[in-house]
């Protein structure tokens, strides 16, 4: 096996590449096939995680901590937590994988046209996984990584946090066994924000297909995720594109590029913009067309994560997955004819039986 | 139906309203059956009662009483003796302080419901399968009786009746002739009234059915869409400013324009045209326009306030005015009804595309069938308030102006809506008495102070605020026309009561759907999660990942920031559990221990006790 084994371009990656990348992966190479923009970037495979755990000879201390875990008890997957992320932490990354992110994230800094560029490292859970990743705690995000050596350091960090506590307890609740765990993680050139956030291809709270709902902030998009801010909050109709809903907050935190020249660090809002609406009709416009790409490439709806370009106007869309929770429309009636309908508006009871 | 709780007193008892200061006696404005009577105060007072400000705004002058008694008397007869509409008979109003509440008479015994859905559904399915039929029937009846009005001549008292009458066929006397005309201008109301509501509800209902499956299968959709796909491009109610942007055409190629200047008033441009062969053309050209366009009414209201264009020419004036402005700045007045139809269409297409397989036949279905019935909704408007109701209105004002010749009413022809339609036949009848044996009326000095405490009697109960319901809070409203009329629901209602409550109340980012009562946990951290009880409603600042053990124990959750997107919002769905998001402040005022609601689908969270 060539030693490209551990990192894929993400270019390359299709749906059908997931078990070996994570979701997150395998959906960014989707959308770059369906020519949605999305910061190139790499994948690092399950194998680099494997590796990872087998060279350093975790696998028998993380089956030993796991076996004192029971689902719901939270003092013990709390410790357990602690042992395995302490062992993970002061391993060291298999000097295969490192070889490899060095040389990717080399080509990544030749694209950029920029020595050293800021990148994104952002786990990518697994199969199943990958739909509960939100509940599991395994979103880890490390921003404005620069330097192959602190995307190394940042990958190892995505590893460890598939055994953060809710991860563990995750598993431990469908009853996985905890030794078969494994994450792909993703590397992208980072998108210096003006504005980020997410959008739903459908009213996630009132599940109506015909509204793009979309939040947003100023700065990357760290603030709207952790739900550090409360975003503005916008729905756009798909097939008029008006803005049935924009309902303005304020956002006194955003997260900004460190001046030290590494992560991302929160800071306050200026004044004048913290009760700013940040995004204007032609930008909702531009984000429901994208919305509307995404959604018919995947054939289902999506939960994009995106950020705009300081200096405007290109989007692009840094995560997209299929949306879990959508609200079935309260009242919706069960199919019928639409004449049984205007009867019942008048209070006749529908037939039982079929006519 | 509304179906009643034992809720009493949740409104207030309209037999505890109190009539303001200076107003005592405003009952004598209103039929005796239009109040609150003690005699039925048993049924009254257990009754849902919610105020009609759709129709009624304002405090009712006493003749204008007749368009409530008319309009229920014709809803009730088609609904619940044509139609039969299974669960719901006619409307019933009563009047506090000269503001009108209404409640709708359900049918509760199931074999009765049983028995009237063989009718409703006999009779409504001929209707709609012949409706065009029928709705072209119905237009020629309504012209008829237009032209009816039109032709009335209301006749004066004269000093010595006219030869025809003692050498012609026709022998009648102004006395029967003043009587007469009385008669019929209110039989013609009544007719008008009648022919109103033939279609109404059928045809409301077709339309109401589709809306409500476009709102439960696409809840967002603007209400303006929904019109939008289903509005016909046709109608008579464009007519009156497409002939309004014609004459602005022509004025503007007579050279007439300049004539038309913002701010100026009908009068002193008409003054300006007639001074020109064009401009005396452009006026001729305008008296054509007239008949029938200019019968639309300054307002949708059912009292005789709203007058019609010609009556009130500012309206029309001021868009002639613009249309011209607009002309000759270049730019296009033109409705672009191909393009309206194209957008019609892609809307339906659209929206049809977005829906799930097994809905779709229906879809389409209902919009057909909205498409068929909603000229009549729209054109009933033009044809019965606007062009028949301000003309009737206008037939009454002549009698106002015999009254007030004769000095029974002081103020001139206005003052006859101050009195009720048996008092002013009452007036006429002495009227014509007194005109006929020539002695003295009592009329003059009975009627004007009457009127003149009416007037300062409508003036004060325009300062009082009504309530918006009365009497106990129905656990559910089904009565369809009072949902489909009046858009009054049971969300509706519950939201009046609630207001009532005086309770505290947050609102919020409606994050997940679902209400539920129970007591608070205030949490201000994630070390603060182990002290959540089973059963317990999450109040916080904002959730993360960190809180996922808790969400399988609590009920609701409450936060202080966050959006429908938010994790706490995402965690709430996933468990089906309500979520009210972004209140800003609710974990700072509401207490641990506290009982609250928390409405996750109006984004509202109440606090009922401590």
């Amino acid at each position: 096996m060539s030693d490209a084994a551990y990192t894929r371009p993400l270019t390359e990656l299709r749906s059908s590449d997931e078990s070996s990348v994570g979701g997150k992966s395998a959906s960014l190479g989707e959308l770059l096939a369906a020519e949605i923009p999305v910061p190139p970037g790499f994948a690092l495979t399950t194998a680099a995680f494997t590796a990872f755990v087998r060279d350093s000879g975790l696998d028998g201390r993380i089956a030993g901590a796991m076996a004192q875990v029971a689902p719901g008890d939270v003092e013990a997957i709390g410790a357990a937590s602690h042992r395995v992320s302490e062992a993970m932490h002061s391993a060291p990354v298999p000097e295969g994988v490192r070889e490899e992110v060095s040389r990717r994230y080399a080509e990544l800094a030749e694209t950029a046209g920029v020595q050293e560029p800021p990148v994104a490292v952002r786990s990518s859970a697994l199969g199943e996984d990958s739909e509960d990743a939100t509940f599991a705690g395994q979103q880890e995000t490390y921003l404005w990584v620069r330097g192959a050596e602190h995307v190394c350091d940042a990958v190892r960090d995505c590893w460890v946090s598939l055994y953060s506590p809710p991860a563990i307890s995750y598993r431990a609740r469908l009853g996985r066994d905890q030794r078969d765990a494994a994450m792909g993680v993703t590397v992208q050139l980072m998108v210096d924000a003006e504005v980020s956030g997410v959008m739903f291809t459908c009213n996630p709270v009132s599940g109506d297909p015909s509204m793009v709902a979309i939040n947003a902030s100023w700065g990357l998009g760290l603030a709207v995720v952790g739900g550090e801010v409360t975003p503005d909050d916008y729905l756009v109709s798909k097939i008029t594109r008006e803005v049935v809903k924009a309902q303005v907050h304020r956002k006194d935190v955003e997260y900004v590029p460190d001046p030290g020249g590494r992560g991302a660090v929160r800071v306050a809002v200026p004044e004048e913009r913290a009760g700013e609406r940040c995004l204007d009709d032609a930008a909702l416009g531009a984000l429901v067309a994208v919305a509307r790409r995404v959604e018919s490439h995947f054939r289902s709806h999506q939960d994009i994560e995106w950020a705009i370009a300081r200096g405007g106007p290109d989007i692009y869309v840094v995560q997209s997955r299929p949306v879990t929770a959508v609200a079935k429309p309260a009242q919706k009636p069960p199919a019928a004819s639409a004449l049984s309908l205007v009867m019942s508006q008048f209070g006749v009871a529908p037939k039982r039986d079929a006519d | 139906m509304a179906t009643m709780t034992d809720r009493a007193g949740a409104f207030p008892s309209p037999y505890d309203i109190e009539t303001p200061p200076g107003c005592e006696g405003w009952e004598e404005m209103y039929p005796y059956y239009a109040l609150f009577d003690e005699r039925r105060r048993e049924t009254d007072e257990n009754r849902f009662w919610f105020w009609n400000s759709m129709h009624f705004p304002i405090p009712m002058p006493a003749f204008d009483v007749i368009c409530i008694d008319s309009p229920y008397q014709a809803v009730g007869s088609w609904q619940n003796r044509v139609f039969a509409v299974p669960p719901a008979m006619g409307i019933d109003y009563r009047c506090v302080n000269g503001y009108i509440y209404i409640t709708g008479n359900p049918v509760t015994d199931p074999a009765k419901i049983a028995e009237r859905a063989e009718y409703f559904q006999r009779r409504a399915s001929y209707y709609f399968e012949n409706w065009d039929e029928l709705y072209g029937k119905w237009r020629a009846r309504m012209e008829a009786l237009i032209a009816e009005l039109l032709s009335l001549r209301v006749p004066d008292l004269p000093e010595y009746e006219p030869d025809e009458v003692a050498f012609g066929d026709d022998r009648n006397t102004s006395f029967y002739e003043v009587l007469d005309a009385y008669t019929r201008v209110l039989r013609m109301g009544d007719l008008m009234w009648q022919q109103h509501f033939e279609f109404l509800l059928l045809g409301y209902g077709a339309y109401s059915t589709f809306a409500e499956f476009c709102k439960a299968n696409l809840p967002d959709i603007p209400d303006q869409h929904i019109a939008q796909m289903v509005a016909g491009i046709d109608v008579i109610l464009f007519r009156p400013d497409a002939e309004l942007r014609r004459l602005a055409r022509l004025a503007v190629e007579t050279g007439v324009d300049s004539a038309f200047v913002q701010g100026r008033e009908p009068a002193e441009i008409e003054a300006e045209l007639s001074g020109s062969d064009a401009g005396r053309a452009w006026l001729g050209e305008l008296e054509q326009v007239k008949d029938p366009w200019f019968n639309m009414a300054t307002g949708d209201g059912l009292t005789h306030y709203y007058r019609n264009w010609r009556d009130d020419p500012s309206i029309p004036y001021a868009s002639l005015i613009g249309h011209i402005g607009a002309l000759k700045a270049g730019e296009p007045i033109e409705r672009p009804t191909e393009e309206i139809q194209r957008e019609r269409d892609r809307l339906g297409e659209e929206y049809m595309g977005l829906l799930e397989e097994d809905s779709r036949r229906t879809f389409t279905d209902l919009l057909m069938l909205s498409r068929t019935v909603f000229p009549y909704v729209e054109e009933h408007k033009f044809y019965c308030d606007y062009w028949f109701l301000t003309n009737w209105w206008n037939k009454l004002r002549e009698f106002g102006a015999l009254l007030a010749r004769h000095g029974f009413l002081e103020d001139g022809e206005e003052d006859v809506f101050h009195l009720s339609r048996y008092e002013v036949a009452s007036a006429l009848d002495e009227l014509v008495l007194s005109w006929a044996t020539g002695g003295q009326p009592l009329g003059p000095r009975h009627w004007p102070q009457i009127v003149a405490r009416r007037k300062s009697l409508l003036a004060k109960l325009g300062q009082w605020s009504p309530p918006p319901a009365l009497g106990v809070v129905p656990e559910a409203v089904t009565d369809p026309m009072t949902i489909m009329l009046w858009g009054v629901t049971t969300e509706r209602v519950q939201e009046w009561a609630r207001h009532q409550d005086g309770g505290v109340r947050f609102s919020g980012a409606a994050a997940s759907p679902g209400t539920v009562e129970g007591v608070a946990r205030v949490v201000r951290s994630v070390e603060e999660i182990r002290s959540v009880r089973d059963g317990e409603i999450l109040v916080c600042g904002s959730t993360s990942p960190a809180w996922a053990p808790i969400f399988s124990k609590i009920k609701a959750t409450v936060t202080d920031v966050g959006g429908v997107m938010s994790h706490a919002a995402i965690v709430c769905r996933e468990y089906g559990l309500p979520a009210v998001v972004g209140t800003g402040r609710a974990s700072s005022q509401i207490r641990t221990g506290q009982t609250i609601r928390v409405d996750g689908s109006e984004g509202v969270v109440t606090v009922i006790s401590s």
